[in-house]
This record gives structure tokens, sequence and C-alpha cells, in this order.
């Protein structure tokens, strides 16, 4: 008997396990993003949503949209990707057009990843054609409740965990395992990595550096409730930790993993007798050019400057320099409630 | 066959077991056959334990991503059903008492899966209580089994009891398993997970509420759980692996108390809350329910401190909370007293 599942992606989706100090477990994926995008398919398939010749649209900048096109390709579906000009590069690009994907970018004069003109493109193409499927990876329950295999991964591989850390883009990966984790060990701390001048977490926003976290709008699958602490990491540290995974631990990943571990590295340090797992997400062939290139690196402004050994507690929400990590205590609050406390407090002190 | 010097009785082996450092002699359930007056007059025996309702109950994956409902059994050793199976060379396949009929339809589709027409007398004996979660009617079931194919010199593996269990009663617990962890998908009679081993060495102190009525299981509509349990499931699942592979009570306790809270939505025991105060209270690793009966329970760690203090004092706090038939049970005890 042959025994295949119906598509043959699944060890891309499933991580390798590393054990970067004594009481920290690194969960280190080639494509996460398939894990939610599979889901989401699978669920839309079973309630008649989505049917074999449909078109599938979605705005993404990266990685989801490759789960995306893998899984279109190999079911024969349609795929629409929109995305904006800073946020995607000629390579990239043509690896998705060479998986069938057709690509729709935007302009982003301001930097910002331009989500709501790509939202707007992807409602002109549902009102045209109107039988597509939009997986919306943000607001998707599904999306936050595919990381239970995530979850039931860990948990086989190290059993009682206290602390997870991850990046926040979506909300899904972080909110999703981190919720399916703390229904078992009600005491996990939880924190969440972004970076400045992201809003995900009361900053304004601004140009980004660091791609494939942070966003210029609240996703659904956020659950700000969740979270006990806050980092926000600049590009210049992520940068860094990068390829200190790569040279240290052979651990080829991209950027916003570097963020994760630094942030799971501080957190492990600082918590000696809990268990730290950290969610790292993507693979580094993207940044083979950029980030992982020395005389790209040496071009920056001000880099590699000091890199900071630890995150400068902040007491009132703010964006810093992308040289700079802070952190915050969130304490499991709302978006609002902390928003609200920060105004009054500022009123408190004028 | 080797004949022992107490009246000529003869020893079956054990039901066959593949893998003989693992499943030798499973913990209580065997089969033997005896030879009374000739071979067409063999009687054989077989016997089954109990359980504690379930450690785990829900919706699982399979390889391929179907969805199956499954549990994990909390067995128990001290109660057993004894099943006598007596061949008389007529057709007729007649079972006492006679409202042991599953346990009758078992025996009958055992001898089918033999290919014997001939029938036989069942007799069963059973100190398991009716209609509380403690498995009493699959215990009965897989004794018949077991009695029928010893009494016919048949080594029938755990799964195919399984299977014939759950062909005769619609859905079984995992007892033809005994001791051994499986995830058991309970109306299929197929194993979802073998968990490669027995639970941890375990203290639980069970009871039941005040003035409950015994269940009918198959009277109770399954339960439909949404996809936050379903995935919640996935996580349980991993912690009981976990827990059988480390010998690992606490996650053991921590995937039954997230079992028993999905639970309260489809079959809620009153004062659950004050059950998982009892057990926070005295250091538990959690508590643990019949999923489709009465029981509830609050598992320790075999091993841990001042054990025979602690249950002492849940046992009182759970009767003065109101239940009743409060019991302490050793689970795989390795034959350590206390």
């Amino acid at each position: 008997m042959v025994a295949f599942e119906a598509d043959y992606f699944r060890a891309l989706e499933t991580p390798r396990m590393a054990v970067l100090s004594p009481n920290l477990f690194a969960a280190a994926f080639p494509l996460m993003k398939l894990m939610p995008a599979r889901h989401i398919l699978d669920r839309a398939a079973a309630d008649g949503a989505l049917q074999t010749g449909m078109r599938i649209v979605e705005t993404t900048s990266g990685t989801f949209g490759m789960a995306l096109a893998l899984l279109a390709a190999a079911r024969g579906y349609r795929l629409t990707l929109i995305t904006a000009s800073s946020l995607i590069d000629a390579k990239y690009r043509a690896r998705l057009e060479g998986i069938g994907a057709t690509i729709i970018i935007t302009e982003d004069p301001d930097g910002n990843g331009d989500q709501l003109r790509r939202l707007q493109r992807l409602e002109d193409i549902r009102q045209k054609e109107m039988d597509c499927f939009w997986p919306q990876q943000y607001d998707n329950p599904g999306n936050a409740l595919a990381y239970a295999r995530l979850a039931e991964l860990l948990v086989r591989r190290i059993g009682k965990i206290d602390c997870l850390v991850g990046c926040v883009g979506s909300g899904g990966s972080l909110c999703g395992t981190g919720a399916f984790l703390r229904a078992v060990f009600p005491h996990l701390v939880i924190i969440a990595v972004d970076t400045h001048r992201s809003v995900l977490f009361g900053q304004p926003a601004g140009k980004r550096m660091l791609r494939g976290l942070g966003n210029s709008l609240i996703p659904g699958n956020l659950r700000h409730d969740l979270v006990d602490e806050i980092h926000w990491v600049g590009a210049y540290p992520a940068f860094g930790e990068a390829r200190r995974l790569l040279r240290e631990h052979g651990i080829f990943q991209g950027p916003t993993s570097g963020a994760a571990a630094l942030v799971a590295k501080w957190a492990a340090r600082s918590r000696p007798g809990a268990r730290v797992a950290v969610i790292m997400a993507d693979e580094g062939h993207r940044y083979a050019e950029t980030v992982f290139d020395d005389a790209w690196l040496a071009s920056l402004p001000g880099w590699p400057g000091t890199p900071p050994s630890e995150p400068i507690l902040l007491t009132a929400i703010e964006p810093a320099s992308e040289a700079d990590w802070t952190r915050f205590p969130w304490a499991r609050r709302g978006l609002g409630q902390v928003l609200h406390a920060r105004f009054r407090d500022e009123g408190f002190s004028r | 066959m080797p004949e022992s010097d107490d009246g000529g009785l003869a020893f079956a082996t054990p039901f066959f077991t593949p893998d003989a450092d693992r499943w030798d002699w499973i913990v209580a359930g065997d089969g033997k056959s005896v030879r009374d007056d000739g071979p067409s007059f063999r009687r054989g025996f077989g016997t089954a334990i109990g359980h504690h309702g379930e450690l785990l109950q829900g919706v699982f994956e399979d390889e391929t991503g179907r969805l199956h409902r499954g549990l994990v059994t909390l067995p128990l050793a001290r109660l057993t059903s004894r099943a006598t199976f007596k061949l008389t060379g007529a057709l007729a396949l007649t079972a006492f008492p006679e409202s042991k009929t599953k346990a009758g339809l078992a025996a009958r589709l055992t001898l089918d899966h033999l290919d014997i027409a001939d029938g036989g007398t069942l007799c069963i004996e059973s100190d398991i209580p009716v209609g509380h979660g403690y498995g009493s009617s699959t215990a009965d079931v897989v004794a018949s089994i077991r009695a029928v194919a010893a009494a016919h010199n048949a080594q029938l593996q755990p799964s195919r009891i399984g299977q014939l269990a759950v062909a005769a009663e619609r859905a079984s617990d995992a007892i033809a398993f005994d001791g051994h962890a499986v995830l058991f998908a309970q109306r299929e009679g197929i194993v979802l997970e073998d968990f490669g081993g027995t639970l941890p060495p375990l203290l639980l102190v069970g009871f039941k509420p005040d003035g409950v009525q015994p269940i009918d299981t198959l009277q109770l509509a399954p339960a439909r759980y949404d996809r936050l349990e379903i995935q919640q499931f996935r996580v349980l699942r991993a912690l009981i692996a976990r827990a059988v592979r480390y010998q690992d009570p606490d996650c053991l306790g921590l995937a039954a108390t997230a079992s028993a809270r999905i639970s309260q939505r489809h079959l809620p025991k009153q004062h659950f809350e004050r059950v998982l105060e009892i057990a926070e209270e005295a250091g538990a690793c959690g508590v643990q329910v019949a999923h489709s009966g009465s029981l509830l329970g609050i598992l320790f760690d075999r091993t841990g401190r001042d054990l025979r203090h602690r249950a002492g004092r849940v046992a009182a706090s759970a009767e003065r909370s109101g239940f009743r038939d409060v019991e302490i049970h050793q689970i795989n005890d390795d034959g350590a007293k206390w």
C-alpha cells in the first residue's frame, strides 16, 4: 500500500528542533506559513468554499504567498498575490511567478508596506471575479488554529514549556501556538517580538527596515491579551543575530528568526530555571545577497555600531532607531487598555 | 501441550505478542484453556480489567489527516471480569447471566472470526460496577473474546480483540490492550497511536457524585467538538505521548485535566470546579473524568512525597464536598507498597 499525503510539503512545515542553550529550544522552520496556508485551504475545500480551478487571492509580502503558491500548484488552483514594491525583490517575484502565481505590486511611497492600498486592489479583484477565495491570513481564525500542530510538536519534543518567544506579523503563529500551550501550561510566559514603527503594539506607523514581522494595521489574529511582554527589535540587531545563528549554530534562518532568537536568548538567560521555546519562521536563502552579504551590510549607515546585549526597558511605548532593541511589560492587556493607560499617565505627568 | 500435575490442566500461552519485550504477559488480561474430558469439552478462561474512565477523549487525526473519535483509557487492574467458555458440541451459544448479551455477541463474533460453527456456554463473573464509567461492558466483552479464543487454542492479537469488541458493542474502550497505552478509536476498533509503553505509576483518588444514576453509554449522543477543541486535542495527545515516553505523571495530569474541562461542555459533572480546587490544594498532577460516565478522579505522582497524607486529605475533602464511593487506587504501582 502506498500511503502518501494529498500534497508533499509536510517536511517544509515541520521545524528542525535545535537546543541553543541548556534551557532554550528553537523550532526552525523551512517555511512555517505552509502550516496556516494548508489549514485554511483544507478547511475551505472541506466547506466547499474552494474548488479545484478556482482563484485564490491574497495580499502578502512573502512567505505566506510562497506557501499558497506551492499548494496552488500541487492542488490545481490559480493564484494572485498583491504585494508592495518595498516588500518584494525581483528574484522572489520570479520564483513566485515560476510557480504560476500572478503578482500585483503597489507603489508604497511611504515604505510601510502599503497595506491599505493592497487591500483595495484585492477588493477590486474580488468584485470583478466573484468566484475567488481570499484566505485572509490576518483575520482568518484558521491561521491561529493551524498552529496547534506546532504546539503539539513542541510538547512532544520539549514537554513542559514555561516561556514562548516569537515574532508577530499576522499574530497567527505566536497567538495560536501560545493559546494552545497556555491551555495546558497556564503559567506560560508569552513574549512577542515586533519591530520599531509597527503599529501592532501601539507604536505609530512608519518606515520599517526589517521585513517579515510587524504590520501597519492590526490583524484580527493578534490577541494582545495573551502577551506578557513585547520587544521591539531593530533591523541591525536582527541582522547581526541571524548571522550569529549561522556562525555559532549552523542555523540558516532569515532576519526575523534572528530577532526572535535574540529575544529568546535573553529570555533564557534571565530565566535560568525556565524552559524557553522560540519560533523561527523561515530560512535565510531570500537574504543571501543582503543580510548574509558582508558588503551589503557594510553599506548600511552606521553598521554595525555597538550591538545591544540587552533590551532597553521602556516606560512609555515609543519608536527607536534600527540599531535599538527595546521592551515593555505588556502584562496580558488589550491594546486599548495599554493605550488608555498611556494617555492617562501622560495627562497626569503634564 | 504441557500437562501440569494438578488435574490435567493445560495452559495456553497468553495471546500472541509481536514484541515480546513489551507485550509479554500483558498486565492482567490473559486467556487459558483447560481440557476436561477430551477436546470437544474444552473450556477456555479469559479475564479483562476495568478502568476509571478516560485520561483523554476527543477527536484525532490519523496520518492522512482524517479525523477519528479516540480515547486513552485509565486502566484499573483491581477490577476484573472473568469469563469461562465451555464447548458443548452443540451449535447453540448460551450466555450467563442472560443480561450479558453484548458478551454473548462478542463470543459469537469471535467464533465467526475463527471460522467455528459450534457454540458453547459462556459464563461471566464480574466485580466491575455497571454504568458509572468503569468499563464493565467492554471488560465482559474482552474477557469473553479471550475465553472463546482460549477454548479453541487461538491466539488473538490485542488489535484483533479490540476490533471484535467494537463489532460487538459499537463503542469500546481500549481494555483489549490492558496496561499498554494506546490512542484507540472506540467506534472503529483501530489504534490511532501506540504510545509505546505503560502509563507512569500513579495514585488515583476516585469518587462519584452523590445520587447519580447509572449511564447507558450507548444512549449518549457522541460529543460534537468545535474546531478549537479538535485542535487542542493535538496538544493533549502530545502530552500523553510525552507522559508515557518519559514516565512523566505531570504531563499526564495536565492532559487529563484539559480533557476533563472539555468534557464539561458535553457531559458536565457537578462540582467539577470544586474538584479542581481540591486537586490544586493537594498538589496533585491533575483531574480525570469518565467522559461517558459519572466518575471523577484526582491523579497523584506515585513517587510523590507525603503521598499517603495528601491522598487522605483529598479523599476527606471529596467526601466533605458531597462525593461518595471515595476510593484510592494504585495504577502501575510496579510492586511498590504504600
